[in-house]
């Protein structure tokens, strides 16, 4: 059945590793081509691979976070690029550096308009954030799977903070489930 | 003749039986409040023209002279009123002691309205300072006694009545209890405070305006009213957006006839649900706009910006939808 569970798509995933290393930033900005390095606003060294797209925030304390990746593998392989990169100009990384996914940022769509006002008293107010003078989405805290749903007025929805693929789906299923239990959906 | 007389016999009986439930009642309060002869273990009655409370089998006295807490007899004027009253003002919590302490005049003058000599004078200041420190005694009563005053002033800006006052004033009362306040401001939790407090009570102000004769700026007071929202469980419904049209109305002096034209044309867009994730405000003055227009009142887009605070562009896109929500039920 093509559902809105069928027009999940990944947007961003962040995962976080470390090589176990302190680093010299200011060097490693000299030595690594296309690296931005600005301490005024930011104490990260920012590099960015162009395939897989992704960026990697490298801090002094040899962590780095990597962000924009499409999906998990597309994570592995930027980073992998940026040990490679870092063992070349002769800086000790561990072998497999342990990488922990932190986010994974999806979008939806319900196929049908939603009425938020509604919505908003339907799902409970208490779980729910709806404030159209500030946000134009309503934000809903979702407990099990533990992510937060941005729904808009058009159906399309944002799931973020899942850790896992699966998350994303559990909780579009989750939540069309509760929107149909309340008469709301279409 | 046969009639009046059913109608009397009748209006006797719905007398009697409203009587006797509440002299049931009456005698089960009594009861409940252990009132037992200690003699004879009979039972007790209170006598409130006597002042006391005899046993009603063996006639002891248990108790005399009872406290009337009744309020002073015959008042013929208000000066009577007012000396005779043996109570205050109420007890309110826009105050930070609820308004139960004593204030030491402001004027240098005794009892019988003369002035005070120069000595006095200096030892009634220096009174009036140690009472002032007295009454704010830990860090907690000076915070709130500075939150409460904000929130007075804010409010007495935006013209809100004593309710929506006293409600933001308890709202904020909560988060100094559950320890909201480390780590955000005093005014930027009285602002939202009070803003939350007029939406609750059916006179939303806008973002804008609050900001306006607020302390802090917009984003630390969307910030701290969400937070305060989350935290307490306010559960606050989004603002309907008809609530801002007669102040929005008022302001642009139009009819009756256009503001309810505008609530109308709200209403429809209701019921079509084009108003989900659109700034309620920006709803009500296009709506306010449109139905000017619909009831041929000369009001521009730049006149409804400035009174409501929104761009023209805004009101020129709601707008569009309103009316296209207005041709769609007119056709149907």
């Amino acid at each position: 059945m093509s559902g809105p569970a069928d027009s999940i798509e990944i947007q961003n995933v962040v995962a976080s590793t470390g090589i176990g290393q302190e680093l010299d930033l200011e060097a490693l900005a000299d030595d690594l081509p296309g690296a931005d390095f600005n301490p005024d606003n930011f104490p990260g060294l920012v590099y960015r691979t162009q395939d897989p797209k992704a960026a990697a925030l490298i801090f002094r304390s040899g962590k780095i976070v990597c962000t924009g990746a499409k999906s998990i593998d597309d994570v592995h392989d930027a980073l992998g690029i940026i040990f490679d990169k870092l063992r070349e100009l002769k800086i000790p990384v561990d072998d497999e550096p342990e990488i922990t996914v932190q986010n994974i940022v999806s979008s939806a769509d319900l196929g049908h308009n939603l009425n938020l006002n509604a919505l908003a008293i339907g799902l409970g107010l208490e779980d729910v954030e709806y404030e159209p003078e500030q946000f134009p989405g309503l934000v809903y805290r979702m407990d099990e799977p533990k992510v937060v749903i941005l729904l808009f007025g058009s159906g399309k929805i944002v799931i973020t903070g899942g850790k896992r693929t699966d998350d994303a789906e559990t909780a579009v299923e989750e939540i069309v489930e509760r929107i149909d239990a309340l008469g709301l959906l279409g | 003749m046969s009639d009046t007389i059913t109608t009397r016999t009748y209006s006797a009986d719905a007398k009697s039986r409203d009587v006797r439930p509440r002299e049931s009642e009456r005698d089960e309060t009594q009861q409940d409040e252990t009132q037992v002869c200690p003699e004879c273990s009979g039972h007790l009655v209170t006598d409130e023209e006597h002042g006391e409370t005899i046993c009603e089998d063996c006639g002891l006295v248990v108790e005399d002279t009872v406290v009337d807490r009744g309020p002073e007899w015959r008042a013929f004027d208000s000066a009577e009123r007012d000396s005779k009253s043996r109570v205050g003002a109420p007890t309110t919590k826009m105050m930070h002691d609820k308004g139960l302490s004593t204030n030491i005049g402001w004027q240098n003058k005794d009892a019988y309205g003369k002035s005070l000599s120069p000595r006095q004078r200096e030892q009634m200041q220096r009174l009036r300072t140690w009472n002032e420190r007295f009454r704010t005694r830990d860090s907690k009563e000076r915070n709130l006694k500075q939150a409460l005053g904000e929130i007075d002033r804010m409010a007495s800006a935006l013209g809100l009545p004593e309710n929506v006052r006293e409600t933001a004033s308890v709202i904020y009362r909560r988060a100094l209890n559950d320890d909201l306040l480390p780590g955000r401001s005093i005014e930027g939790v009285a602002t939202s405070a009070l803003y939350a407090s007029a939406r609750m009570a059916g006179t939303p102000r806008s973002l804008d305006e609050l900001e306006k004769v607020s302390r802090v700026d917009k984003m630390e007071l969307t910030r701290t009213y969400r937070y305060i929202v989350r935290e307490l469980k306010l559960e606050i419904k989004p603002a309907d957006p008809e609530q801002y049209v007669p102040r929005f109305a008022s302001e642009l002096g139009l009819s009756d006839e256009a503001e309810r034209q505008a609530r109308q044309l709200l209403r429809d867009a209701k019921e079509t649900g084009i108003h989900s994730g659109k700034s309620p405000v920006g709803l009500a003055a296009a709506a306010v706009y449109a139905a000017a227009l619909l009831t041929n009142e000369k009001v521009t887009q730049s006149e409804v910006s400035t009174v409501a605070d929104i761009s023209e562009v805004t009101i020129r896109n709601r707008y569009k939808e309103l009316l296209e929500v207005q041709d769609g039920t007119l056709l149907a």
